[in-house]
């Protein structure tokens, strides 16, 4: 059975003012124990896809289910299955890390005494033990998305959902974060997860679907969407921006960034000397050329026309593409 | 190892909670206990001489000698506002997405805004307790014996639920708890456009017919009849009956707008 089957879902959002598709057409499946990354940008619609999943949003059109339970009309019974973990963590300030744990476990069934255990079984596993008894308005962003992990792990879910659980957390918040993800996987769950960040989707996630303006754009392992560009990435660069300008007419098939020119060619290596052979033919000056196996940023590149914020690359190459 | 979730077990663990939550906040129940315990002592010293002992024998003579009797409904009904708190604290969990958490766990949501009603109707009987207490301490003694006291504490919890489904009804519905704030404005016209310092039969022109219109003025009515005069049924009933409708209308507008805001969008 699959963990998740999403088919042709669909999210339209009405109000006065206007109409808004968050999301236009999602499909993806998630099998039993992978870690699942939604890749996007900022307003891509995953925290819609993940409201609508975890029973907190309608789904406007299309059908959703969990462990084969349909979310739409099974809403309680999926909420027993899953845990989740939104971007805006829902977390009471006035209360204690032991409070916050404790309440959620008796809230979820268990007697005051197994609330208890759970609690210090939990609080040990994100390590807040020794923060257990201070207010959580003390805690670091870092400490509450652990917090907010962990409250989400309370029922033992079978299936876990987590929006974007480490935006904001510096690196080594985000690599303690990972290991935990990772051995929750380990440990049988399933793991569908948000991220804008390319390394977050290429370190973890078994699999990937790439989401932009409400549409799937690509789907696959890191490798197979590496691969499914075909060929290699040979970046050309150039001191001087006449140079750039003439090796642009000249490499027809290239696409610009900064500086750069790119161009993917299956067996990149061996066609350099030719490249190189027209452009000083030309008497184009190059910098420095390299062929390199494409990264999960140029498969973002080609199948959105554009870079993720953040990545190396620049915004103005995300304007300038989409005009 | 998971037992069975009632509904009641719920409730009663999300009232725990949101108790936690006003405990750990203990100076945000100063304010509204110090205006209505100010009303008392202040409204008791500025007007108690005149219309007090003093006024026996006079026109002016109808606290029955005992001002305090007389101006502690109004303290009363002040309190009784701490009552709206639960819409704050209702919209607090919206803002800070707690709320959100809740729903995507297989809870009832009926706990869920109930927890804050309860601790509404806590903070109510708290407060309208203290300043009883405080009035039985500087002299207030009902018509109609000791029983007055609870008499008066009940009305006012009914009052105040009326003012915590107000206060819910208008932060769900705004999503902010500014908007939950708000609603304690209606403080003012509540208390002010009724026979605050004096019985309805002095007030005059414009001031009268709003008070007549003002259900603040039969629950003050209600109160002050077995604190001042002793057993008037009618009036008592009165009391009762605005301070229900007011608690039924604005009780229903809160389930309304509660439904609305657990429903999914
Ligand atoms: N309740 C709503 N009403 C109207 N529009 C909405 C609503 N929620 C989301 N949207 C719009 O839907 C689009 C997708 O939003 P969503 O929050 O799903 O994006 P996201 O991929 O999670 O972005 P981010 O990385 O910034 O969290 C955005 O354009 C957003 O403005
Ligand atoms: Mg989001």
């Amino acid at each position: 059975m699959l963990a998740v089957d999403v088919k042709n879902i669909k999210k339209t959002f009405i109000s006065k003012q206007d109409t808004v598709e968050a999301v236009k057409d999602v499909s993806f499946h998630v099998k039993q124990g992978e870690i699942f990354g939604l890749l996007g940008p900022n307003g891509a619609g995953k925290s819609t896809t993940i409201l609508m999943l975890t029973t907190l949003l309608s789904i406007t059109e299309g059908s959703a289910s969990i462990l084969g339970i349909d979310v739409a009309t099974k809403d309680k019974e999926v909420r027993e299955k899953i845990g989740v973990a939104l971007q805006d963590t829902g977390i009471d300030n006035l209360l204690t890390g032991h409070e916050l744990f404790f309440t959620t476990c008796r809230l979820w069934g268990y007697s005051k005494k197994d609330s208890e255990v759970r609690t210090n079984e939990l609080l040990e596993l994100v390590g807040l033990t020794e923060a257990a008894d201070r207010r959580v308005k003390t805690y670091s962003g870092g400490m509450k998305r652990r917090l907010d992990l962990g409250l989400s792990l309370v029922h033992s879910p079978e299936i876990l959902f987590l929006d974007e659980p480490t935006t904001g957390l510096d690196p080594g918040s985000r690599r303690v974060l990972w290991d935990e993800i990772k051995r929750l996987r380990n440990n049988g769950v399933t793991v569908i997860l948000t991220t804008q960040y390319l390394e977050e989707a290429d370190e973890l996630a078994d699999r990937i679907a790439i989401i932009d303006e409400g549409l799937v754009v690509a789907e696959g392992t890191s490798d197979e969407l590496k691969a499914s560009i075909g060929g290699d990435v040979i970046t050309f660069a150039f001191n001087h921006n006449d140079d750039l300008k003439n090796a642009k007419n000249i490499l027809t098939n290239s696409v610009q960034e900064k500086n750069e020119l790119r161009i993917t060619v299956e067996d990149g290596a061996s066609r350099i000397p030719g490249y190189l052979k027209d452009l000083s033919n030309q008497g184009v000056e190059v910098s420095s050329v390299s062929a390199n196996k494409p990264t999960l940023d140029d498969v973002f590149l080609e199948v959105t026309g554009y870079r993720l914020e953040g990545s190396e690359s620049s915004q103005q190459a995300k304007q300038k593409s989409k005009r | 190892m998971k037992s069975k979730r009632s509904f009641l077990v719920q409730l009663q663990i999300l009232t725990k909670r949101m108790t936690l939550r006003v405990v750990r906040r203990p100076l945000a129940e100063l304010p509204n206990l110090i205006i209505s315990a100010f009303f008392l002592f202040v409204y008791d010293g500025a007007l108690g001489g005149v219309f007090g002992g003093n006024a026996s024998g006079t026109p002016f003579d109808f606290a029955n000698g005992n001002f305090v009797n007389f101006i502690l409904p109004v303290s009363i009904v002040s309190a009784s506002l701490s009552g709206a708190a639960s819409g704050i604290y209702l919209v607090e969990d919206i803002e800070s997405g707690v709320f959100k958490r809740y729903q995507s766990m297989p809870i009832s949501r009926w706990a869920i805004i109930l927890a804050p009603m309860n601790v509404g109707a806590f903070r109510v009987l708290l407060q309208a307790g203290l300043i009883l207490l405080i009035g039985k301490f500087i002299g207030a003694d009902p018509a109609v014996g000791n029983v007055g006291f609870l008499i008066v504490l009940s009305i006012a919890f009914i009052w105040g639920m009326g003012f915590a489904g107000y206060s819910v009804a208008a932060g769900v519905k705004s999503g902010s708890s500014q908007g939950a704030q708000a609603a304690t404005f209606l403080f003012f016209p509540a208390i002010f456009l009724a026979p605050t310092f004096v019985p309805r039969e002095a007030l005059k022109g414009w001031l009268e017919t709003a008070a007549a219109y003002n259900p603040t003025t039969y629950v003050i009515e209600g109160m002050r009849s077995v604190m001042v005069q002793g057993w008037e049924p009618d009036v008592l009933f009165r009391g009762y009956l605005s301070a229900c409708l007011f608690a039924a209308i604005t009780l229903t507008f809160a389930v309304i707008s509660a439904r609305k805001a657990t429903e999914k969008a």
